[in-house]
C-alpha cells in the first residue's frame, strides 16, 4: 500500500515537472485551476499535514464499517482475502511476520489518507472527511490502538501512535501480504561500471517511422465562447486533427494548405465542394493517400476551417 | 489470560447473527523451532455460547482450527438487548469468557 501512495506522489511530480518543460514544445495540457488543485492535493503526512477538519467516533466508525468495509475486509479487519486490517503486532521481526495495516503501518495519519484516497474500493473518495476520520478511529480501535470510546480528530489523529512506529521496512513485498520484492533496488557502491555504454537501441530504419507525434497528438482546448478569424481555425484545425496529416505550410501525408489555397484560388464553387470532402473524405487530387471522412467534426467547425483555408491560411 | 474476544452479535430476522474473533496461539504440536524442537500443541479445545443461560452452541476443537480463529454462526430467537456469554477452554485449562449484548 506504501508504493502505491508513494508511486502517485512521484507520478504527480514527474507530471509537475514534464508539464512544465514540455508545454510549449508539444502543446500539451493547460495550467490546472485553483479547484483542481485543490481537488488532488489530498495527501496527508506522517506529521499530520493535510490533515482537513472533522471528526468521528468508533461508534460511528462501527456503523460504517460494517456497511461499507466489512464485505472485503471481515468483521473484525481480519480477512487476508484482501487486506487484513488488524491484528499481527508485534509479530513483524518473527519468523512469520504477519503484515496489517495495524501491525505494519508507522504513521496512522497515513491510514486516514489511504482511506480518503482509495477506500472503499468501488467508490473511492465518496466519503466525507468526518466518515473517514470515524472509519480511520474503528481501524485503530480493532487493532486495539484506541478505546472503543474515542473519538478522533486532527490534534487526536496525530498524536495515536502505531505500534510498528520505528520498525517500518521496505524489505518485503509491498504489493502483496506475503509477497517478495520484484527487486532490492541496491545502489552499487564499490566495483561498479566506470562509463555506461548503450548497447542497443532503435534501429535507424525504425526512427521517425511514425512522424511528429506531437502533431498528431489531440490537444486540449478549453471552453470558450466561439472565436473568429484565423486562430480559432487554426486552433479548430489542430483540435479536429487536421494538422496530423496537413502542414499550413508545408505537406505532410495530405497536402499543405497554402497549396490548397492556390489550387482553388479563382473557384467560386470550391468552399461547397471542400466541405463535403472534407465530411465525407476522398483521394486522387493531391496524390492516391486517401482522406478518410470526418464525420466526427461539427458541421460549422469543417466549414470555418475550410473558409481559412480557402482564405489562405494565413495566421 | 488470554486477550479478550472480539463479538458481533446481530439480530437479522427471526435469528441472531453472532460473528466472534478469539486470540488464540492455537499451536499444532506438530511445529519445530528454529533448534529443531517441537512446539508443544497449544490450542481451544471446547467452545460454548450461551443465551439466556440456555447453550446454543457447544464445539469440540481440534488443532486443525487457524491462529486467531474466526467463528460465525446463527441461532434462531434473540432480541437485541439480550446477553450472550462466549466461553473458551484450551488443552492448557486456559479459559476466557467474554459477554456481548446483541444488537
Amino acid at each position: 500500500m506504501f508504493n502505491w501512495v508513494e508511486g502517485l506522489v512521484a507520478a504527480a511530480f514527474a507530471l509537475g515537472l514534464s508539464a512544465g518543460a514540455d508545454a510549449s514544445r508539444y502543446d500539451l495540457g493547460r495550467t490546472p485551476t485553483t479547484a483542481e488543485i485543490a481537488a488532488w492535493d489530498i495527501d496527508v503526512r506522517p506529521d499530520g499535514t493535510g490533515l482537513p477538519d472533522g471528526r468521528g467516533s468508533v461508534a460511528d466508525g462501527q456503523r460504517l464499517y460494517d456497511a461499507k468495509c466489512a464485505s472485503c475486509h471481515g468483521t473484525f479487519g481480519e480477512s487476508t482475502d484482501y487486506m487484513a486490517l488488524a491484528g499481527g503486532v508485534g509479530t513483524l521481526a518473527s519468523d512469520q511476520p504477519v503484515r496489517t495495516t495495524g501491525s505494519k503501518l508507522n504513521y496512522a495519519t497515513t491510514l486516514f489518507d489511504y482511506i480518503r484516497r482509495a477506500m472503499p474500493f468501488n467508490a473511492p473518495k465518496t466519503l466525507t472527511n468526518d466518515e473517514v476520520y470515524a472509519l480511520t478511529a474503528y481501524v485503530l480501535n480493532l487493532n486495539d490502538i484506541v478505546p472503543a470510546g474515542a473519538m478522533l480528530d486532527r490534534a487526536s489523529l496525530i498524536a495515536v501512535k502505531m505500534p510498528n512506529r520505528d520498525g517500518f521496512t521496505r524489505q518485503h513485498g509491498m504489493g502483496s501480504v506475503r509477497g517478495t520484492p520484484d527487486t532490492r533496488a541496491k545502489a552499487c557502491m564499490h566495483d561498479c561500471v566506470a562509463n555506461v555504454r548503450v548497447t542497443s537501441e532503435l534501429p535507424e530504419y525504425a526512427k521517425g517511422s511514425h512522424g511528429d507525434i506531437a502533431l498528431q497528438t489531440a490537444h486540449w482546448i478549453a471552453p470558450q465562447a466561439p472565436a473568429s478569424g484565423s486562430a480559432a481555425a487554426i486552433a479548430t484545425a489542430k483540435g479536429a486533427g487536421c494538422m496530423a496529416c496537413h502542414g499550413v505550410a508545408k505537406g505532410v501525408i495530405g497536402p499543405a494548405f497554402v497549396d490548397v489555397a492556390r489550387k482553388y484560388a479563382d473557384d467560386a464553387g470550391a468552399e461547397a465542394r471542400l466541405v463535403r470532402k472534407v465530411e465525407e473524405g476522398g483521394s486522387g487530387v493531391w496524390g492516391s493517400a486517401p482522406m478518410p471522412g470526418q464525420a466526427h467534426v461539427p458541421a460549422a467547425d469543417v466549414r470555418a476551417i475550410v473558409r481559412w483555408i480557402l482564405g489562405g491560411a494565413g495566421d | 489470560m488470554a486477550d479478550p474476544m472480539k463479538i458481533r452479535a446481530n439480530v437479522v430476522g427471526d435469528s441472531t447473527e453472532v460473528k466472534v474473533l478469539m486470540s488464540h496461539e492455537m499451536e499444532t504440536g506438530q511445529r519445530k523451532d528454529a533448534q529443531g524442537k517441537v512446539i508443544p500443541a497449544w490450542f481451544i479445545q471446547n467452545v460454548r455460547v450461551v443465551h439466556n443461560d440456555k447453550v446454543v452452541l457447544a464445539a469440540q476443537w481440534g488443532p486443525s482450527v487457524a491462529k486467531n480463529p474466526f467463528l460465525s454462526f446463527k441461532f434462531k430467537g434473540g432480541a437485541k438487548g439480550d446477553k450472550i456469554r462466549i466461553t473458551w477452554v484450551d488443552n492448557h485449562n486456559d479459559t476466557r469468557t467474554d459477554e456481548a449484548t446483541i444488537a
